[in-house]
C-alpha cells in the first residue's frame, strides 16, 4: 500500500495542536508529522518531541578549537616568528588571555553559525513541500498517511478546524 | 536624498580618499604630537554606535524585555553599519591602506609576524570578533523574514530574497536550529561587546600619557559607547518613523518611553565613571595631569570640555526624567542627536587633545583637521545610505518577533482594570 503525505492548514495554534492530537489517535506517529509556521512555535505548545539540534554542541566545539587556536598564536607562533623585545616575555600571559578569550568566541559564533546552515541543510534551492500561508500567521501540518485512509483522515481534519487539506506537492520556493 | 548620499559618498570619501592615499597622510593634519586624529576619533565614535545594536538585540533579549522587538533589527542594522565606518576609518588612519595585510598573522618569507602584546592587535582581533559575529546576528533573525518577503515578491526581488532566505520553510526543525543559535548568540556577543570597546579604551590606557592612563578607561568607555549607541537608536527610529509607512503602528510612543529611560540610566551610570575618571586624576596632583585638565577647563577647548558635559549628563538628567518628553519621538530624536555631539567631543578630547597636551609642553600644538573633515562627512554620509538601501531591500521591522510577541501578549483583569502580561514562551 503506498503513502501519501497531507497538508492540512489551521488558523491559530489551537485547532493545529487539537488536530496533532487526533493524528495520534489516529495512528501517526510523531515522525511522520512535521509543523511549519511563520513564527518559533513551541514544542510543547502542540504536544511534540523536543526537535533534535546540534547547534549548542557545534557551538561548544567551535570554542574549544578557537580556544587551543588562541593558545597556538599567542603561546605557539611567537616561538616560530622570534620577535625579541628588551626586557619582555616571548610570551606573557596576560596579553595572552585576551587573545585566547576573543579566538575562543569568534570561532564558536562562526560554528554557531555554520552549525544553523548544516542542521538545516541550508542553502536549500529544490523543491519543497511548503504553502506560502504560513507567512500569514497560519500553522501547516504535513503527515504521512496511506493512500486508502486519505478520506478518512481529511474527514477528521477537516472537523478539527482546518482551513484547507490538500496533497503536498514540493514546489520551487 | 538617495542621490544626494551617493554623492557625498563619492566625493567626501571615495574621491578624498582617493587622493589621500596618492597623496600621502600629509594632506591630513596629523603632526607632531598629535599623530592620530580624527581618524581614531571617528573609529571610537563608530564602535560606540555600534553597541547599541548588541545592547538592545541582545541583552534586552537574554532578559526577554518585550519593548525590544519592534526595533532590534534597525539596531542590528546600526551595528553592522557603524562597524564598517569604524574600520574603513583605520584604514583611511594606516596611510598607506595596501600594507594592512601586515596586521594578519601570514606567515611570509620576511619572517613578519604581529606583535600579540600590542593593543592595536588586540583591537584587531576585538574587532574582527565583533564585526563578524554581529553580521550573523543580524544574518540570522532575517532568515524567516526574508523567506516571507520570498512569499509575497515578484521578479528581481523575488529572487533576491529566494537567494538569501536558503530555503527557508519555517518546519519545527529549522525554528529550533534558529532560535538556538541566537540564544548563543545573544550570550556570547555581549562579552564580546564588552571586550570590544575596553580594548579600544586599551589602546589609550596603556599608554603611561596623562588622561590616558586610568584603570576605569574600560567600562567608562563602554558606558560611552552605550550612551551614544542608544541615542543613535532613538534618531533612527525617530527617522523609520516619520518616513515610512505604517511604522507608528510598529513603533509606538511606549517603545520611545522605554528607550528614554533607558537613555537616562545609561546617562546615569556614564556620569558615575566620568566623574570617577576626573576626580583620580585631579586628585593626584601630576604635573602633566594637571595642566591637561586646567587646558580642558579653561584652554581653546574648552567649550568641547562644557559642552559634554552638558549634553552627556546635564541635558538628559533635566529632560529624560519626564514621561511626556520621552513619548514625544522628535524630542527624544533631538535629546539623542545632541548626546551623540557630547560624546563625539569627549572622543575629540581624548584622542588628539590628550595627545597634544603631554610631558614635553615645546610640542604643544593643536590639531587642526583637514581632509579629515571630508572623510568624516564620508563615513556618516555612508552609514546613512548603507540605511537607506537597507530599508528598501529588508524589512526593518523584524516581522516574525512582532508576530511572536503579539502571540505572547494577553490582556488580564486585575479589579477595574486590565493589565498586559506576558507569557512565557519557551
Amino acid at each position: 500500500m503506498s503513502d501519501t503525505t497531507l497538508l492540512a492548514v489551521f488558523e491559530d495554534i489551537d485547532p493545529a495542536a487539537d488536530a496533532i492530537e487526533k493524528l495520534h489517535e489516529m495512528g501517526v506517529t510523531d515522525e511522520n508529522i512535521n509543523v511549519i509556521s511563520g513564527v518559533p512555535v513551541a514544542h510543547k505548545m502542540l504536544g511534540r518531541p523536543h526537535p533534535w539540534t546540534n547547534v549548542s554542541r557545534l557551538a561548544m566545539g567551535g570554542a574549544v578549537a578557537g580556544f587551543f587556536f588562541g593558545l597556538f598564536l599567542n603561546f605557539g607562533t611567537p616561538y616560530l616568528y622570534n620577535v625579541p623585545v628588551g626586557g619582555q616575555y616571548i610570551t606573557p600571559v596576560p596579553p595572552g588571555l585576551i587573545i585566547v578569550f576573543e579566538m575562543t568566541m569568534l570561532f564558536a559564533l562562526l560554528s554557531t553559525f555554520l552549525g544553523v546552515f548544516l542542521d538545516s541543510f541550508f542553502p536549500n534551492y529544490r523543491p519543497l513541500e511548503y504553502v506560502a500561508e504560513v507567512s500569514d500567521g497560519k500553522i501547516a501540518v504535513f503527515f504521512r498517511c496511506a493512500e486508502a485512509d486519505q478520506k478518512k483522515f481529511t474527514d477528521a481534519l477537516n472537523k478539527m478546524g482546518a482551513e484547507s487539506i490538500k496533497p503536498a506537492e514540493a514546489q520551487q520556493l | 536624498m538617495l542621490a544626494l548620499m551617493a554623492i557625498l559618498v563619492a566625493t567626501c570619501l571615495v574621491y578624498a580618499w582617493g587622493y589621500m592615499i596618492s597623496e600621502g597622510l600629509g594632506v591630513a593634519g596629523v603632526m607632531r604630537p598629535s599623530y592620530w586624529g580624527i581618524f581614531l576619533v571617528n573609529t571610537v565614535f563608530w564602535i560606540g554606535i555600534s553597541h547599541a545594536g548588541t545592547f538592545i538585540s541582545a541583552i534586552l533579549r537574554v532578559f526577554k524585555a518585550e519593548f525590544r522587538r519592534p526595533f532590534t533589527r534597525a539596531a542590528e542594522l546600526m551595528t553592522t553599519f557603524g562597524l564598517i565606518q569604524a574600520g574603513a576609518s583605520i584604514f583611511m588612519h594606516l596611510g598607506r591602506v595596501w600594507l594592512a595585510y601586515w596586521l594578519f598573522p601570514l606567515p611570509n618569507e620576511r619572517l613578519l609576524w604581529p606583535n600579540f602584546h600590542s593593543p592595536l592587535m588586540w583591537d584587531l582581533l576585538a574587532i574582527t570578533t565583533y564585526v563578524l559575529g554581529s553580521t550573523m546576528y543580524l544574518f540570522l533573525p532575517l532568515i524567516p523574514d526574508l523567506a516571507m518577503a520570498r512569499d509575497r515578491s515578484t521578479g528581481w526581488r523575488k529572487t533576491f530574497y529566494k537567494v538569501l532566505a536558503l530555503g527557508f520553510r519555517g518546519t519545527e526543525g529549522e525554528w529550533r536550529h534558529l532560535t538556538t543559535a541566537m540564544n548563543i548568540f545573544a550570550f556570547a556577543i555581549i562579552p564580546v561587546m564588552f571586550s570590544v570597546h575596553t580594548i579600544v579604551s586599551w589602546d589609550f590606557a596603556m599608554a603611561m600619557r596623562p588622561g590616558w592612563s586610568s584603570s576605569v578607561f574600560g567600562p567608562y568607555f563602554v558606558l560611552g559607547a552605550l550612551h551614544s549607541g542608544m541615542g543613535a537608536v532613538a534618531i533612527v527610529l525617530f527617522i523609520m518613523r516619520a518616513t515610512m509607512k505604517h511604522m507608528d503602528y510598529f513603533i509606538r510612543k511606549e517603545h520611545f518611553d522605554a528607550l528614554g529611560k533607558l537613555m537616562l540610566i545609561v546617562s546615569m551610570a556614564y556620569a558615575y565613571f566620568f566623574f570617577n575618571d576626573y576626580i583620580v586624576q585631579w586628585y593626584g596632583g601630576d604635573k602633566a595631569t594637571d595642566d591637561l585638565l586646567h587646558w580642558l577647563e579653561e584652554g581653546p577647548m574648552a567649550w568641547m570640555f562644557y559642552q559634554l558635559i552638558f549634553f552627556n549628563i546635564i541635558l538628559p538628567w533635566l529632560t529624560l526624567w519626564n514621561k511626556k518628553i520621552r513619548q514625544t519621538p522628535w524630542l527624544l530624536a533631538i535629546i539623542g542627536l545632541l548626546i551623540n555631539v557630547g560624546m563625539y567631543w569627549e572622543r575629540y578630547l581624548i584622542v588628539p587633545v590628550m595627545l597634544t597636551i603631554n610631558r614635553m609642553p615645546f610640542t604643544w600644538k593643536l590639531y587642526v583637521p583637514a581632509i579629515e573633515i571630508y572623510l568624516t562627512i564620508g563615513t556618516f554620509a555612508t552609514f546613512t545610505l548603507f540605511y537607506m538601501i537597507a530599508s528598501r531591500l529588508i524589512p526593518l521591522i523584524p516581522v516574525w518577533e512582532v508576530q511572536e510577541g503579539q502571540m505572547v501578549h494577553t490582556l488580564r483583569k486585575v479589579g477595574k482594570t486590565s493589565v498586559p502580561t506576558v507569557s512565557e514562551f519557551e
